[in-house]
């Protein structure tokens, strides 16, 4: 039994139970399990003052959990644990930069603390795409975009095991968001970084996360593989009729599941293990056959923005 | 000699290049050279003149180092301390720093190591304008009655001991610089410490102990009480550093 948790425990980069930390003025998390398995880019979404950087500083030790434990890369007390915090490197909110210094001196002060040799520092800002020239600017003259690369760099520096990022995409222009995307993507796939990020960008979270985490005052509302969330089939046709009443009757004939969606437009629902373009074509076919009144349809997917509004119950906000 | 230091406390001096610091450290004290020297310059020339040019030299040396420990010393301090911990506060480099696998304690020793470094920056710079000074001012006016050798050891010892005894100041104002967020607070206190100094530092039992009129008591009364205060001073802020910086490891600024 013993055994069993102890390689459960080495296949959890993070571990928390009953993670508490509550505020003064109110807000923070309470009695959070948070359990991000190696290797995985998990991400935890919520809205602002949800708790995602309350969770994300008590890992980084930042904060000290009132109540539970927790255990980041099988080291007890990340606050405490050198070798725990070498392990893991952080990009906290807006990047923490010197202004007055370079960007590659920016990240040899860093280097220093960490005591990673100069060459490093060269090689992890080619890696992010800081070269050339962008090596030498000073960081006030850094777009947003620079910065948030520059900030990543400070995290890989140390080449760390377990990458914390809080809200990565902050200020990104669509282009910049989908270059940290494919950064973040290619780290956890090429080099078997495990990745826990944290933001509110939906959609940004479905192209990139393997798990998710959402979080919603201060509570795990869900937790778990995205595509347990989100499944990758599934989801509803909707066919548009000018005669919906009809072709509601002739649907109910055929025991297919659907519903009235307002304006001349039905929902029908979609097996989650059997939807493919094939699936598609003969649920359609049947439709034209069985004399189903409709002139358009599209899929609709199950996406997790719907999936997020259902659990947080924020939709109506 | 890298190697040697701390980490946290090479990067602290790779911090520094580039900032405003190493330029004040090297302003502040020519500031005060300048303006002692136009005073000497711009004054009627003594009625008694001084007996002999070894007089006139340790004449010249107090008059410039008590301007400097009495108003110029506890506000480059001050300033220093405030602009080295906000460094870290306005850019938000705690939550980045503290991260790091470094005992917290030493971010904090650090900071107080530049600001010693910077004083000594000044007190080497002060050293090097007083000499320049006493060779410069007989040339223009030779009636102040400078001359000889200077007197090199008294020189370096009375700048000595009120560098080592400004140390407990430092660490006071560097505490108060790191624990406030605030710019304005901690130059603020560090204002209103000097103001009070101008009138317990008349005190013969409180000023040699009020931290920022130490260095001046260092070189009142012909310095007779340097060594004793420059001992005090550094011991105390070598345990109080020491202290501080271990509480401020466990109650960080964030």
């Amino acid at each position: 039994m013993a055994d069993t948790r102890d390689g459960a425990a080495m296949a959890l980069a993070v571990e928390g139970r009953g993670l508490t930390y509550r505020y003064r003025g109110g807000g923070g998390i309470s009695a959070i399990d948070l359990f991000v398995p190696r290797g995985a880019v998990y991400a935890l979404l919520g809205a602002n003052g949800s708790g995602k950087t309350t969770t994300i500083r008590l890992l980084l030790g930042l904060l000290r959990p009132q109540a539970g434990t927790l255990r980041v890369l099988g080291h007890p007390d990340p606050a405490r644990s050198g070798a725990g915090r070498r392990a893991v490197g952080a990009l906290v909110e807006a990047p923490s930069l010197y202004p007055h210094l370079s960007g590659r001196r920016n990240l040899e002060v860093t280097a220093r603390l960490l005591g990673v040799s100069r060459s490093k520092v060269d090689q992890v800002m080619a890696e992010v795409g800081l070269d050339g020239r962008d090596r030498d600017r000073k960081a006030r003259d850094y777009s947003l975009g620079m910065k948030q690369r520059l900030g990543l760099a400070f995290a890989l520096v140390g080449d760390p095991e377990l990458l914390v990022l809080d809200e990565p995409g902050n200020g990104l222009d669509p282009a910049g968001m989908v270059q940290m995307r494919h950064m973040v993507a290619a780290l956890a796939r090429e080099r078997g970084i495990t990745v826990l990020l944290s933001s509110h960008l939906l959609g940004e979270v479905e192209h990139l996360a393997t798990h998710v985490g959402i979080i919603e005052s201060g509570g795990l509302r869900y937790q778990g593989r995205l595509g347990d969330l989100v499944p990758a089939s599934g989801g509803q046709l909707e066919i548009a009729s000018a005669e919906p009443a009809l072709a509601l009757a002739r649907l109910g004939e055929l025991a297919i599941p659907a519903s009235a969606a307002g304006a001349g437009l039905i929902h029908i629902e979609l097996p989650v293990d059997g939807c493919s373009d094939q699936v598609d074509r003969e649920l359609l076919l049947r439709l034209v056959e069985a004399g189903v009144p409709f002139h358009a349809f599209h899929r609709r997917r199950v996406s997790l923005e719907s999936r997020y509004f259902a659990l947080t119950g924020r939709a109506g906000e | 000699m890298n190697s040697l230091l701390p980490s946290a406390w090479v990067a602290e001096a790779m911090k520094l290049r580039g900032t405003l610091a190493l330029a004040l450290a090297v302003f502040a004290p020519v500031l005060v050279v300048a303006l002692f020297c136009a005073q000497m310059l711009l004054a009627p020339s003594p009625s008694v003149p001084p007996a002999g040019g070894e007089q006139a030299w340790l004449a010249l040396i107090r008059g410039m180092l008590a301007l400097w420990c009495f108003l110029m010393l506890p506000l480059y301090v001050t300033l220093q301390a405030a602009l080295l911990a906000n460094m870290e506060h306005a850019n938000q480099q705690w939550k980045h720093l503290l991260a790091l696998p470094v005992p917290r304690h030493q971010h904090f020793l650090a900071k107080g190591w530049a600001l010693g470094l910077l004083s000594c920056l000044s007190a080497a710079t002060l050293y090097v304008g007083v000499l320049l000074a006493g060779y410069v001012l007989p040339w223009i006016k030779p009636s102040l009655g400078i001359g000889g050798p200077p007197p090199w050891q008294a020189l370096l010892g009375s700048i000595v001991a009120a560098t080592a005894a400004s140390a407990l100041m430092a660490v006071l104002q560097m505490f108060i610089a790191l624990r406030a967020r605030s710019f304005t607070v901690a130059v603020g206190t560090g204002m209103a410490a000097c103001v009070a100094g101008f009138l317990i530092g008349k005190s013969d039992r409180f000023g040699p102990l009020y931290p920022w009129t130490m260095p001046l008591h260092t070189v009142v009364q012909g310095g007779a009480q340097q060594w004793p205060l420059a001992a005090i001073g550094l011991s105390a802020a070598v345990l109080s550093g020491g202290a501080l910086a271990y509480w401020l490891g466990r109650y960080p600024p964030e």
